[in-house]
């Protein structure tokens, strides 16, 4: 296992302006993201150089690090850390940078702050929302076609009403999906757009669901489709979804 | 130790046929010129006689200067298929370059920071049924109309925010269908293979690099460990027509260098199919036989490069085989109808990651590297090549193939996977292998009898695929932005030019009015592997870019 840098305990005890115990939990912290997120590939160990650029002794100031830590080298493979990262753990290891580029009492900032990032699902909502997004299902799992807090497939609309029990979520009406047919061939469509030149619709015969653009002369748009919720749905049990409704229900109350 | 050669040739029962024909002509319909992947051209119009007079014809910029061109083009009826780093796609006049129709991709959804949805590559378009399809850094696979460049559908493959995932490989087309691989080796990701239907995007079938519970496989694995093992196929398979068979070159598992969480015993739990060749029929995905090539791997080693199928005389028979080359340098000969083993040798002149190999291809004296160790192996996780693809020429009978001589001290951690983030578990910084003034070498070897016939020399890494021709030709490029030419019965250097730009690309040939060209893509990438590159040489400056570069003889002397 990887031990805390001399040098870490060096700047941890000359960082008398801050809490020394902070200090070393954050660099720790920061390590442990810098190692999870930044080696590998990319930069080497303890900023030594990798396939990107060595990160320490380069003499950067944090306001520097940070820049490029939340808004990226646009036009390089060096992402935004501005999401998919907690502001604590980005906060962690900008400071962990700093100390490998000599800055002895890096600001912390939000790797200390006292608010929760976000409150932690537990029970039966940390089971739905695994459910939701359960890999292990392929194509049939719900994120296939819904993206709930960033995460998923936005291709069907932001899910507004929450269906009261299971047996609803399976019923849900989709008056949306209709029947549309394309050189002879019948299909079950959500309707994106309706131009004079061309109709964009995704085709939900089979998961995942195709975003297709053909030639308005080409497209034939009938009445409502016998395409069914329920069958999209097949391979969770009712006690798997009952858990995904919790989650949602969870989720509904946190935000508002 | 420097090479070891153990090759058994078992001769069985001939089968009359007539011999693939993986050249190409014309056209360069196919990533790997044909679904075969032999990289090479039966034009002869330039060879190695008039080779010397090989000049500029034509010039195309993308304008996408993100950071590289790697895509190989595909040339169909005259007419060039291209597409840059950011996903931009050009249909070009194939003999003057003029634009026919470009597509721009829209601006990908953003992924997991830290992850595969970060690399900004294309590695090419596929061309078929009236499509043109290519996969994108946010994961959906697209497919244009080939005469308009117009949107004809698009299906998103996984969700790079929760898998850690891209496609940057070129899709390979198997009959009426599209398949297209990810990336995600070193994220806690379960690796896939995706079919589709070309002319309506709906999918064919989906094959899982890692069997599930109940699969034949799985128990191949510790516990849950299935779920984030990795072995994404990460490039481009080859297709047999005639067997209904499709070819891949699996990823590596993951953790990449620490195996307590899938195995910790090479022979109990091997990690099928991660680091593997698989075979699997073409309209159902359905897997008919695989090879491991390295159970367990524990260096970063992938298998998932291409896959060269062929058919030879072998002890006297006629035997419709492959050869596969491993991250390692460990190439395998296989009877790609049955799978059987029929040989390997070893490429890399620096191999220090295991002892040995016996004849049948197992492993011996592996250097594991463990937590609270560092072990220093050869090759690196570079590998002694990756992605670069070589060439196959049956005019000389020999792979081309462009070798990486460098190592790397691999210290581990044993962190836990989390889903869709990365999930390495070590350090592994680079050199040059000891004893190596040179880093690289492009070798010819014959697959039959696993020798290698000459070797050349290259002082920087060497990250271009080959390219051969009928002309008795090889061409490929170099960091310094150099386009060459070898004689490919004995790799003297016949031509260079200097394109302005690193090559990390692909070379193609093609002829349009009885007219032969040579193109080549160039633009250094200064992340992944080029960076690699680039930072055990920090005193050169590799150039990026995004410039096809398009050569012919002069029309008066062609």
């Amino acid at each position: 296992m990887n031990r805390l840098p001399k040098t870490l305990l060096l700047i941890t005890l000359l960082a008398g302006l801050l809490p020394a115990q902070d200090l070393a939990t954050v660099l720790k912290k920061g390590q442990a993201v810098y190692a999870a997120t930044c080696t590998g590939y990319c930069h080497g160990e303890s900023g030594a150089a990798g396939s990107a650029p060595r990160l320490s002794g380069r003499g950067f100031d944090q306001a520097y690090i940070t820049g490029v830590v939340t808004r990226g080298v646009p036009g390089t493979s060096m992402p935004a850390f501005n999401s998919g990262i907690s502001a604590a753990d980005r906060a962690a290891v900008i400071a962990y940078v700093a100390s490998l580029n000599g800055i002895v009492s890096p600001s912390l900032g939000a790797a200390v702050s006292s608010t929760p990032a976000t409150a932690k699902l537990t029970g039966e909502a940390a089971r739905g929302r695994a459910l939701f997004y359960d890999a292990t299902r392929s194509f049939g799992r719900c994120s296939t076609c819904h993206e709930v807090d960033g995460v998923g497939i936005p291709v069907a609309a932001p899910i507004a009403k929450i269906p009261a029990d299971v047996a609803a979520l399976r019923a849900l009406a989709t008056p949306n999906v209709l029947n549309v047919t394309v050189a002879g061939e019948s299909m079950p469509a959500l309707i994106l757009s309706r131009k004079a030149q061309s109709v964009v619709f995704y085709d939900l015969t089979v998961a995942p669901p195709v975003l297709r653009t053909v030639a308005a002369s080409d497209v034939r748009i009938g009445e409502a489709s016998p395409w069914r919720h329920a069958s999209a749905i097949a391979s969770y049990k009712d006690s798997e979804l009952s858990p995904i409704l919790v989650w949602f229900q969870a989720s509904r109350a946190a935000k508002n | 130790m420097t090479r070891w050669l153990l090759l058994i040739l078992i001769a069985t029962t001939a089968q009359a046929q007539t011999p693939l024909d993986g050249a190409t002509r014309a056209d360069w319909p196919h990533n790997g010129g044909q679904q075969s992947a032999w990289r090479y051209s039966a034009l002869d119009q330039v060879n190695t006689s008039n080779v010397r007079g090989l000049a500029p014809a034509w010039l195309f910029q993308t304008g996408d200067y993100a950071d590289n061109l790697q895509a190989t083009p595909i040339v169909v009826d005259g007419v060039m298929y291209l597409i840059s780093a950011r996903a931009q796609v050009f249909a070009l006049n194939a003999a003057t370059g003029d634009v026919i129709w470009q597509y721009k991709y829209g601006e990908p959804r953003s992924g997991t920071p830290g992850t595969h949805a970060d690399f900004i590559l294309n590695r090419g378009v596929a061309v078929g049924g009236g499509k043109v399809i290519f996969g994108t850094k946010d994961s959906y696979l697209v497919a244009l109309d080939q005469k308009t460049g117009r949107e004809a559908w698009k299906v998103a493959v996984d969700d790079p925010r929760q898998c850690g995932c891209n496609l940057g490989a070129a899709p390979l087309i198997a009959g009426d269908k599209v398949i297209i691989g990810g990336n995600g080796g070193e994220i806690a990701h379960r690796g896939y293979l995706t079919a589709f239907h070309i002319s309506n995007g709906r999918l064919a079938w989906r094959w899982y690099v890692i069997p599930g519970p109940g699969e034949k496989g799985n128990e191949t694995w510790k516990g849950d460990s299935w779920k984030f093992g990795g072995g994404a196929p990460w490039m481009t398979g080859s297709f047999d027509a005639d067997l209904n068979t499709v070819y891949w070159g699996t990823g590596n598992a993951a953790s990449d260098f620490y195996d307590g969480d899938r195995s910790g015993d090479a022979s109990k739990y091997p990690n099928l199919y991660t680091a593997s060749i698989v075979a699997l029929d073409a309209d159902t995905g359905k897997l008919k036989w695989h090879y491991q090539e390295v159970p367990d791997d524990l260096w970063d080693f992938d298998s998932a490069y291409e896959v060269i199928l062929m058919d030879r005389v072998v002890k006297g028979q006629p035997r419709r085989i492959l050869a596969h080359m491993n991250k390692s340098g460990l190439t395998t000969v296989l009877d790609r109808v049955t799978g059987e083993h029929l040989g390997v040798f070893n490429v890399p002149e620096m191999s220090t990651w295991i002892a040995g190999v016996t004849e049948d291809g197992k492993l011996i004296g592996r250097k594991d590297p463990k937590p609270g160790t560092v072990v220093d192996v050869c090759p690196s996780s570079v590998g002694a090549k990756s992605s670069n693809a070589m060439a196959y020429s049956p005019q000389t009978g020999y792979l081309y193939i462009p070798t990486v001589e460098t190592c790397n001290a691999i210290s581990s951690t044993d962190l836990p996977p989390e889903e869709g983030k990365r999930y390495m578990n070590g350090g592994h910084p680079l050199k040059v292998a000891p004893g190596h003034s040179d880093a690289s070498h492009i070798d010819a070897w014959d697959p039959v009898t696993g020798k290698r016939i000459w070797t050349v020399p290259y002082k920087y890494l060497l990250l271009s695929s080959m390219l051969a021709t009928a002309g008795n030709l090889v061409f490929t490029g170099d960091p310094d932005g150099y386009f060459f030419a070898l004689d490919a019965r004995t790799g003297e250097k016949l031509w260079k030019f200097q394109t302005g730009a690193g090559n990390r690309g692909a070379a193609i040939s093609y002829s349009v009015n009885g007219r032969q060209y040579v193109a080549e893509t160039t633009g250094w990438q200064q992340g992944i592997t080029g960076g690699f590159a680039s930072n055990l040489f920090p005193d050169q400056s590799w150039r990026n870019g995004s410039t096809l570069v398009v050569f012919a003889l002069p029309e008066a002397t062609k």
